[in-house]
């Protein structure tokens, strides 16, 4: 069932960069830091670095944050100190973003060979510590504020050329990379103008964490001995005095420590405001279904289903996309609706399932399943017996961590209360109805170990193992190959044929429809346009709208002999 | 018909009996072969460049190594003694075969202060580090997994934005602070304002006492750095077609949320652990030093900083990177148990 807010979405114009908070408090915070580390050594450093005062002060007015030992006062020596503390990382951070970039690109766009190598040297770097790193470089350069930048810089080099690697790996594959690639472009041009300008979003992403990181692992290195050494000071050589006179001063601690923290905040908050421009979260309602009161459209007194004036709109939006949809469907009988993506067919169906998707409200007159009013209070366990989802993908709609066996039995054993052997029992039936080789074997199995076409049958068998009375199959034969499509269909029918059980069978495909179903309906733009009772002499003189005269046009006829695919199933 | 559709992409299981003419499903025995050898073949060769790198920490530094580590001050004679010790005065192949040599058996050379096997001073404070990083990883992993997925699923689809506000807001601030910060900060509450707390590690403390502050100061933060990610990836599963599926059936909370969801997020979250875990054993090495703790940042950094003592440098490196790479090989075969899929991924 497609979600419909994502076509809201794409209506809603070009992509436009998405200012959010986070991201205006973080570059407000950086900002301020930024202006403390420029202005706070032009005017403070006197009393940041003059020795003279009272030592080992607690916070006193003229000293909010306390004296260290030599007298300093701490707050003056904090706000200096973010100079060489923010420079420090910033320097690391860009050294190693552009050599890491140069790398991840230099790999991409070596030959096969070297890029196999680069790309696996890249790897073994980053299983390591950054830290590990930083420390192998401090021990063969020493210890210093030098030392260190180029240690940090160095030890995040990897994970730059890995992200800078794999989205090049990614934008190459791309359409647009290709299609230059067949004009002639050279690859260096390539990479200039189409590779570089599509990793900048994540790059910056990177850049923010990176920046944090550096500034937290350099503060790290000062704070155990390795960084700064006097009469050089950063917040960690800072947090460090400050930790030797803990028990006595704590007070000396809250300086580098918030500074740092602050810091840290502000790249974080950008690094998350960058992520939430870059991929906007649009509003959403609570997913609503409700009765509205009306003359009844539909008389059918023996229908297995019947669904009288749905309508569905967007919830913040309040876009309608079906309007006023009515129809029933009898014990045995296949109904197919059909229509192009955006027709509102699959919404449709999420209501007839109670499967309605987050943000959009719908109401109907009446909605009712064999008995059971559907826009009332239903138990779970009525719903979970009277009706049963073929889904698109079966790719997808399987549960890749778990095996079929676990997935597919939980609803037999949950809501229909079987054993766990008896459960297993019925799906093992159920795989040998759908011809599944080696059912016993397929229950220990995942989804990926499946094919498509063996995937979308398990899926059948389960579907049918509670023996719902409607079965609703949401474009069940849309992502497989035509051959078994085929088989899919056949497979449909034959249940259907056998079982007794109603379908609602969605599809974007008239010809697919018009083999399998009894009754269709066209729909377009959240309405139907065409109600075909007899599908068997469909032809371009039996239709009046001219979108479903269009369709019949464009789609070959398939026939689904029904006496020749059991033969087919059977050999 | 039902042979077209069979796509098994692993040889069938030893002892399957196969019947002729009947494909039958496969088992994942072959795929854990391939991936098994193949990570050991990895571990072999991280192995052979940790033990290049560590050889090279000495050879790299600039000018004449045994000068920089003899010190300024030390006389010609104590310069020769070091050029000896770490057979700077050898040619550099042979050196590296000694050194290989040498590091087959276990031996990095005797620590230039302790006068011991330099693996020796390393490995008794290998337990130190491993117990306050591994019980913080779990504990991190546990609270940071379950705080996350009850954020998001009570978040989900917009529902409660107060929440979603507060979360963000507290998660934020707490995984910005560092661990060190942390750290020093439990120190100031528990064991300078409150005392119950012992605020570094003696032996005259209990292990266990002294050993809670540390934990909680790598935990917390972690914790939090993990919770939102999990919060982000939960958000995401909840909107897969499977998770859709579940719902179609009809499942109560607990099995769509704990059997269904779980599975796929831990998937993510081991991903992500095993990057978190180097990175703590990283924050551990310093946070160590706000708890005068014994274990191998102590000992590194005193290599470094104050005894130049290579050879304890060296297995220090040496040891640091093999933990690494054996939590990364764990977390991948933890990971292939967990979804089968990672196994063919081309890692390692």
């Amino acid at each position: 069932m497609a979600d419909p807010t994502t076509a809201v979405r794409a209506a809603g114009g070009p992509r436009t960069f998405a200012w959010n908070p986070a991201l205006v408090v973080g570059l407000v915070m950086l900002g301020v830091i930024a202006i403390v580390a420029i202005v706070a050594p032009l005017t403070m450093s006197g009393q940041a670095t003059g020795i003279g005062g009272t030592p080992n002060l607690g916070s006193a007015p003229e000293h909010p944050l306390g004296t260290d030992t030599l007298g300093r006062d701490m707050l003056a020596r904090t706000l200096v100190a973010s100079q060489a503390t923010v420079l420090m990382a910033a320097i690391a951070t860009g050294l190693s973003a552009a050599a890491g970039i140069a790398f991840g690109v230099a790999v991409w766009l070596a030959p096969r060979r070297i890029r196999e190598i680069g790309l696996r040297a890249i790897e073994f770097a980053v299983s390591y510590p950054t830290m590990l790193v930083a420390i192998i470089v401090a021990a063969i350069l020493g210890q210093g504020v030098v030392q260190v930048v180029i240690a940090i810089a160095v030890a995040n080099i990897a994970g730059f050329a890995r992200l800078t690697a794999n989205l090049a790996a990614k934008i190459a594959s791309s359409e647009y990379v290709s299609t230059a690639r067949l004009m002639g472009v050279p690859a260096h041009r390539i990479a200039l103008r189409h590779v570089l300008p599509n990793m900048a979003e994540p790059t910056l992403i990177l850049i923010a964490g990176a920046f944090s990181g550096a500034l937290v692992e350099i503060s790290g290195l000062s704070f155990i001995g390795l960084g700064a050494q006097t009469p050089a000071f950063d917040w960690g050589t800072l947090l460090n005095d400050g930790l030797s006179k803990i028990a006595v001063n704590p007070v000396v601690i809250l300086g580098p420590a918030v500074a740092l923290t602050f810091t840290s905040l502000a790249a974080l908050l950008v690094g998350d405001g960058l992520a939430a421009a870059a991929n906007p979260r649009s509003n959403t309602t609570r997913a609503r279904l409700e009765r509205i009161e009306g003359e009844p459209a539909v008389q059918d007194a023996d229908a297995v289903l019947v669904a009288d004036g749905i309508t569905v709109r967007h919830g913040v939006t309040g876009r309608t996309l079906v309007d006023d949809v009515s129809f029933s469907i009898r014990r045995g009988e296949v109904l197919g609706i059909v229509g192009e993506s955006g027709s509102g067919k699959s919404v449709t169906a999420s209501v007839v399932g109670r499967l309605l998707g987050e943000g959009l409200s719908a109401s109907a007159r009446r909605l009712q399943l064999g008995g059971t009013d559907l826009l009332g209070r239903v138990p779970e366990r009525t719903l979970a017996e009277k009706m049963a989802f073929v889904y698109q993908d079966p790719g997808t709609a399987l549960n890749p961590a778990l095996i079929l066996g676990i997935q597919l039995s939980d609803v037999l054993r949950i809501r229909l209360r079987h054993s766990r052997r008896g459960a297993f029992g019925i799906l093992l039936a159920g795989f040998r109805a759908v011809k599944l080789t080696d059912p016993e074997g397929r229950l220990r199995q995942y989804p990926h170990q499946l094919s498509g076409g063996m995937k979308q049958r398990a899926m059948i068998a389960s579907a049918m193992s509670v023996k719902p009375e409607l079965l609703i199959a949401d474009e069940p034969t849309t992502a497989l190959d035509v051959t078994v499509q085929r088989e899919v269909l056949t497979l449909l029918k034959r249940l259907n044929e056998e079982s007794g059980t109603a379908v609602l069978f969605i599809s974007h495909d008239l010809g697919v429809v018009r083999a399998l179903c009894d009754r269709v309906l066209v729909m377009k733009d959240g309405r139907i346009v065409e109600r075909i009772d007899d599908v068997r002499s469909l032809s371009q003189e039996t239709v009046t709208h001219p979108y479903t005269k269009q369709l019949l046009a464009a789609t070959p006829v398939v026939s689904v002999p029904v006496a020749a695919d059991q033969d087919e199933v059977t050999a | 018909m039902s042979t077209t559709s069979t796509e098994t992409p692993s040889a069938p299981g030893p002892g399957a009996p196969l019947e002729p003419g009947a494909p039958r499903a496969a088992s994942l025995a072959g795929a854990w072969r391939r991936f098994l050898l193949r990570r050991a073949g990895g571990l072999v060769v991280n192995l052979a460049l940790l033990v290049l790198v560590t050889f090279l920490i000495v050879q790299l530094i600039p000018g004449d190594p045994a000068t920089a580590i003899a010190g300024e001050n030390a006389t010609l004679a104590q310069v020769e003694l070091v050029r000896t010790q770490l057979g700077l005065d050898q040619p550099v192949i042979v050196q590296l075969g000694q050194y290989l040599l040498g590091v087959v058996q276990g031996d990095f050379g005797d620590s230039f202060r302790y006068r011991v096997p330099s693996l020796d001073v390393v490995g008794a404070a290998v337990p130190y580090t491993m117990t306050i990083t591994v019980v913080s990883v779990v504990l991190l992993l546990v609270i940071g997994i379950a705080l996350g997925m009850a954020v998001g699923v009570a978040t989900r689809g917009d529902r409660r934005r107060w929440l979603d506000l507060v979360f963000t807001g507290v998660a934020g601030v707490i995984s910005s602070v560092p661990t060190y910060v942390f750290a020093t900060g439990l120190v100031v509450v528990f064991a300078v304002t409150l005392r119950i707390l012992p605020p570094a590690y003696s032996p005259a403390y209990d292990f266990g006492t002294a050993a809670i502050l540390p934990i909680a100061a790598l935990t917390i933060g972690g914790a939090c750095s993990v919770a939102r990610i999990v919060r982000r990836e939960t958000a995401v599963i909840l909107e897969q077609d499977y998770m859709r599926t579940a719902r179609g059936w009809r499942l109560p909370a607990l099995s769509l949320y704990a059997k269904h969801m779980l599975p796929n997020l831990l998937t993510t979250a081991l991903t992500l652990a095993g990057i978190i875990l180097t990175a703590l054993l990283g924050s551990a090495l310093i946070t160590e030093a706000v708890f005068a703790w014994p274990g191998l940042g102590g000992v590194i950094v005193q290599a470094i900083a104050i005894d130049k003592d290579y050879p304890v440098i060296r297995a220090a490196v040496f040891v640091i990177g093999l933990i690494s790479l054996v939590i990364t090989l764990v977390i991948d075969i933890v990971l292939g148990l967990l979804d089968p899929r990672t196994l063919g991924e081309q890692r390692g």
